[in-house]
């Protein structure tokens, strides 16, 4: 009975990480070929630790409501968009959102990490000095974002 | 005994992340100011405590960057790194002062103030580069 709950375990564990976490190229392969912003946007990096906790939640995340792209452990992409003010937000439990202003030229930095919910786990995105998120980009892996259209203004 | 504050640790993290309060926020214009390359050096730390229950450290030593006015005082903008504030949501956010007083601050992404109560002292020198 020990030896088929550990094998079922196991199998579960093998299952998740096969399914659940980024595979693209690392951030350290890919970065040298990301294109330089046009002069009138900024742009916005997501990313999320490579970490097993909470795994099995992925959300689409939002760009003042429209999708950009999933919260994938161990997983980036990143997004080109006018200057503005913009809202990220995710759609788990309870929506917790990050507000903040993008420049032409600038560069912003959106962490989501699990958190604890009620019931259930929760995606929350949170803005990361550039220090910080580079360092945590360099083992991360590219996932392409869905869109770049999230041009509408914050309320 | 262990068990039992780790417990009512991580329920009172849940709820403060699960139930926090708004940040209240008032509506404003910011007046920005020409270019400058002007910038100033916060002398000591302050430790902020939000009506939502977070709390958020101005550290000694960081640069901000004047880049406008408010009714509520002059806004000022980290030269490095980002600053956010928290309740419900999160929010970037500029310190605003007057007279060397932390008044509040200005949320960029949506054009509003929000006062901190009550104000704090905050010491800031200009830096010349």
């Amino acid at each position: 009975m020990t030896k088929l709950f550990k094998a079922l375990v196991a199998s579960t564990l093998v299952a998740l990480v096969a399914s659940g976490c980024a595979s693209g190229p690392q951030y350290k392969e890919v970065a040298s070929s990301i294109p330089t912003l046009k002069e009138t946007q900024g742009r916005i990096y997501f990313y999320r630790s490579n970490s097993m906790f909470g795994a099995a939640l992925q959300p689409s995340i939002n760009l003042n409501g429209a999708p950009v792209g999933k919260s994938q452990p161990g997983g980036f992409f990143y997004v080109d968009e006018p200057a503005g003010q913009y809202v990220v937000s995710t759609a788990t439990e309870t929506e917790k959102t990050v507000s903040f202003k993008l420049d032409a030229g600038e560069t912003k930095y959106v962490k989501t990490s699990v958190g604890f919910g009620l019931l259930v786990g929760r995606i929350v995105p949170s803005l990361e000095s550039a220090d910080e998120a580079v360092k945590n980009l360099e083992d991360l892996h590219y996932v392409a974002a869905q869109t770049t259209a999230a041009v509408k203004k914050a309320d | 005994m262990i068990i039992r504050a780790v417990l009512t640790s991580a329920f009172a993290a849940l709820m403060l992340s699960a139930c926090a309060p708004s940040i209240p926020v008032q509506s404003t214009q910011l007046v920005p100011i020409t270019a400058t390359q002007q910038r100033f050096q916060v002398v000591g730390s302050v430790t902020v405590r939000l009506t939502s229950g977070y709390s958020r450290e101005v550290r000694a030593g960081s640069l901000w960057q004047p880049v406008g006015t408010i009714t509520q005082g002059t806004v000022l903008r980290p030269v490095s790194g980002v600053f956010t504030i928290e309740g419900r949501q999160i929010h970037e956010a500029y310190l605003v002062t007057k007279a060397s007083t932390l008044v509040g601050f200005f949320l960029p992404g949506e054009s509003h103030f929000s006062p901190l109560d009550p104000p704090q002292s905050i010491t800031i020198e200009r830096i010349n580069d």
